[in-house]
């Protein structure tokens, strides 16, 4: 650093001393020791600190790069390691484009560039400690891995032993900061100068974008940040262009065609198919060609849940009699045909012995060893590699041309018996969420049927939600009403990547909503003050069920597998004595609140002013009491 | 074993559905309750046996089950749900939430509810 440093002495000697630089040196001056030299860690002694000036640091050339992917929003707790680039992304970059989002957490600020990127359909910044930061940060990163989401995380480090201070840098700097996290990222490096990271940033950012999209790990090397630019002539931005998604193999796309076109009960499973309203027209259109019913479980939105087609709730007797099943970015195939029990472990074949499976999906181009995220493995009789949006249009032709006219008689008498089962489904739906209408603490079913009145009217997006009411009963016709959920079902995901969805969501007049359970927020509950700072729009209402719900049960089941009491399966599962007061919590952290609400019939009201405050552009939490699920 | 227990339990449907509320021993709905919540059923079937979201535990009441058929699930159950057994939860215990179960009043259809037209 020394070398590149502007001696202040010279400086001013120098006639193009100007104003600003006086000014900017007096600053500086202000803000250092009035007395005394540094020495780096061998005893030679540097400039006085007081003297030094860094004209054009390297942050600033990595904000430039930055900007330059069209990254809008970086979250971050701040943190010394990367204190250059924060302030450069403020004071250089003008806090804009990036946007540097004050976080509570390193998990929250993944979670939010999570919900933010299945929002936005663009990924977000986030900046952290290549050490403690990252270790914060690691379970949110495994969801997005799951999730097939893509991150652009930043680790700040010091790579260079000799110019770190003593003490909490040196537990702050490590040799390889996303080691940590490469079990499950899509790609990561450290560059070793500015036009590296140029390079990387760039190469870094087409990685996690292209299917199967991931989280990827830069690291920006704190010397590098700190010291001045060498010859900014020879510094270049390369120019991002996208990868276009690969599609299946069209002699493959052929043969299913075929084989769905001859089906007599084919079936449509659809996950992580869709990223688009587009992927859902076609969706649409391939379903209506076969008149196959489709289960959309859900990883993303897949299919109108007006289309009489969408039988997400009809699943296990739909599986159960089809001859021929196409998958779409299923993340767990093994597990729509199969089942073991719990706590006892018995197998059971759901579909029938002989049914044909065509699985279109990226998954096995992006599958590590370590963390077992890749599900059972599941024989398939076709198997095509291709990203499915991008294999719809191929698929839908070849359906078309593959179908004769008998087989469209067939295909078209199945419509009367198709129609009139949706309307059994939904039928049977509305009379699931009438029972224990009136129950307090308040019936789940009841929740979701007030939360949809109050929004129906407005476009919404519900971000996060552990209810299968919402599917099961909301009429939802647009890609952007369901994000899905967290991928690796890691806790502490809901209220952050809600947040970072309304983010996305706040611009383009949708309102975001998220339905959170309690002991979820209580992961991290400091996002809802990042929410009432940065004025983010949302309506979180929370599920408080007052415990660790699923566990409850899991506990019960051991006790009963191990012919012990049962009725202890509260210690350590429930979160009561005392009940925590969410909305005192949301208040103290700058959020508009209401409840805890018991009676039902104080939910309706409750979510009115709610509402009324995410239309004036700011956070609001409704907590309900509810029944467990 | 599941072959077994489905039709002792369909057999002893169809025996005992005359006479079911006859044969349930006697039982506080008060102390029903009380049971009901300690043992936590109400996490898989909600607190008036309404059942759950996400395919958690079936609707229990109101239209119960006969008292043999209630007794037969909750001592050596089928699926997912444990088994609740003598010695920790009382033949008087169960007789209770069985009575607890029985006060249960049913819900609105939902044709009667506004809200559930999701229009």
């Amino acid at each position: 650093m020394g070398k590149d440093a502007i001696d202040r002495r010279a400086f001013l000697k120098g006639a193009a001393a100007t104003a600003a630089a006086v000014i900017g040196t007096q600053m500086a001056a202000a803000n250092t020791p009035a007395q005394g030299a540094e020495s780096n860690s061998d005893g030679r002694e540097t400039a006085p600190s007081r003297d030094k000036i860094i004209g054009r640091p390297g942050s600033d050339f990595m904000v430039d790069v930055i900007k330059a992917t069209g990254i809008e929003y970086i979250a971050s707790n701040p943190g010394s390691s990367f204190r250059s680039l924060q302030e450069s992304i403020i004071n250089y970059g003008g806090n804009k484009k990036p946007e540097f989002l004050t976080c509570m957490h390193e998990e929250s600020s993944v979670a939010m560039a999570h919900g933010y990127a299945k929002a936005a359909g663009k990924p977000m910044g986030m900046m952290a400690h290549g050490t403690v930061g990252l270790q914060h940060a690691a379970m949110g990163v495994y969801n997005a891995w799951c999730d097939r989401v893509p991150i652009m995380m930043f680790a700040g480090n010091f790579m260079d032993a000799d110019k770190r201070r003593p003490g909490v840098e040196w537990y702050h700097c490590v040799q390889d900061p996303a080691a940590l996290l490469r079990d499950f990222t899509k790609w990561d490096d450290q560059p070793a100068s500015l036009q590296h990271f140029a390079e990387s940033v760039m190469r870094a950012y087409k990685i996690a974008t292209t299917p199967p999209m991931g989280p990827v790990v830069i690291t920006a090397d704190g010397d590098l940040a700190e010291e001045s630019v060498h010859d900014e002539k020879k510094l270049r931005i390369p120019k991002l262009t996208m990868s276009i998604p690969s599609q299946g193999d069209s002699g493959a796309v052929s043969e299913a065609a075929k084989m769905l076109a001859a089906a007599l009960n084919p079936v449509i499973l659809a996950d992580r198919a869709c990223r688009s309203q587009q992927g859902m027209k076609l969706l649409v259109e391939l379903a209506e060609a076969l008149n196959a019913p489709v289960i959309d479980i859900g990883g993303r939105m897949n299919f109108p849940t007006t289309h009489y087609l969408c039988r997400s709730a009809d699943r296990r007797a739909l599986v159960g009699q089809a001859d021929v099943a196409l998958l779409l970015e299923v993340a767990d195939p093994w597990g729509q045909f199969n089942t073991i029990s719990d706590p006892h472990h018995e197998y059971r074949r759901v579909a029938k012995p002989d049914i044909k499976l065509i699985h279109i999906s990226l998954g096995d181009t992006l599958t590590k060893s370590n963390y077992q995220d890749m599900q059972r493995f599941l024989p398939v009789d076709l198997p095509i590699s291709g990203d499915a949006q991008a294999t719809l249009p191929a698929l839908v032709e070849a359906v078309k041309k593959a179908t004769g006219m008998a087989q469209r008689a067939a295909i078209s008498d199945r419509v009367t018996k198709l129609r009139e089962d949706y309307r059994r489904m939904k039928d049977r739906a509305r009379q699931e969420a009438s029972v224990g209408w009136d129950v307090s603490p308040c019936s789940t079913g009841r929740v979701s049927a007030h939360l949809w009145n109050t929004i129906k009217n407005e476009k919404w997006c519900v971000a996060v939600s552990g209810m299968q009411w919402n599917k099961n009963l909301w009429p939802a016709t647009e890609y952007y009403n369901f994000l899905g959920g967290s991928g690796g079902s890691g806790v502490g995901y809901g209220a952050p990547a809600a947040v970072g969805a309304a983010l996305a969501n706040r611009d383009k007049g949708i309102i975001t909503v998220s339905i959170s359970g309690d002991g979820d927020l209580m992961y991290a509950p400091g996002v809802l003050w990042t929410a009432a700072h940065h004025k983010i729009p949302i309506l979180m209402m929370i599920h408080n069920n007052r415990a660790y719900h699923q566990e409850v049960m899991h506990l019960q089941k051991m006790a009963s597998l191990h012919n012990r009491r049962m009725d202890t399966a509260a210690i350590g599962t429930t979160i009561d004595n005392p009940n925590i007061d969410f909305a005192k919590l949301a208040q103290s952290l700058g959020v508009s609140s209401e409840g805890p609400i018991k009676d039902p019939a104080a939910i309706a009201p409750a979510l009115s002013r709610a509402l009324a405050a995410v239309k004036r552009g700011e956070p609001a939490l409704v907590d309900v009491v509810s029944q467990g699920r | 074993m599941r072959t077994l227990a489905s039709t002792v339990l369909l057999l002893l449907l169809i025996a005992s559905t005359a006479l079911a509320q006859e044969q349930a021993p006697a039982g506080s709905s008060e102390r029903g309750h009380q049971v009901y919540m300690k043992y936590m059923c109400y996490t898989c079937h909600g607190t008036i046996g309404q059942g759950a979201d996400r395919g958690t535990g079936p609707k229990i009441a109101p239209g119960m089950l006969p008292y043999p058929a209630f007794a037969l699930q909750v001592r050596t159950p089928r699926l997912d749900m444990p088994a609740y057994r003598q010695q920790f939860l009382t033949d008087q215990e169960l007789a209770d939430i069985y009575a607890y179960l029985g006060t249960v009043k049913a819900s609105p259809a939902a044709k009667d509810i506004p809200l559930l037209k999701f229009e």
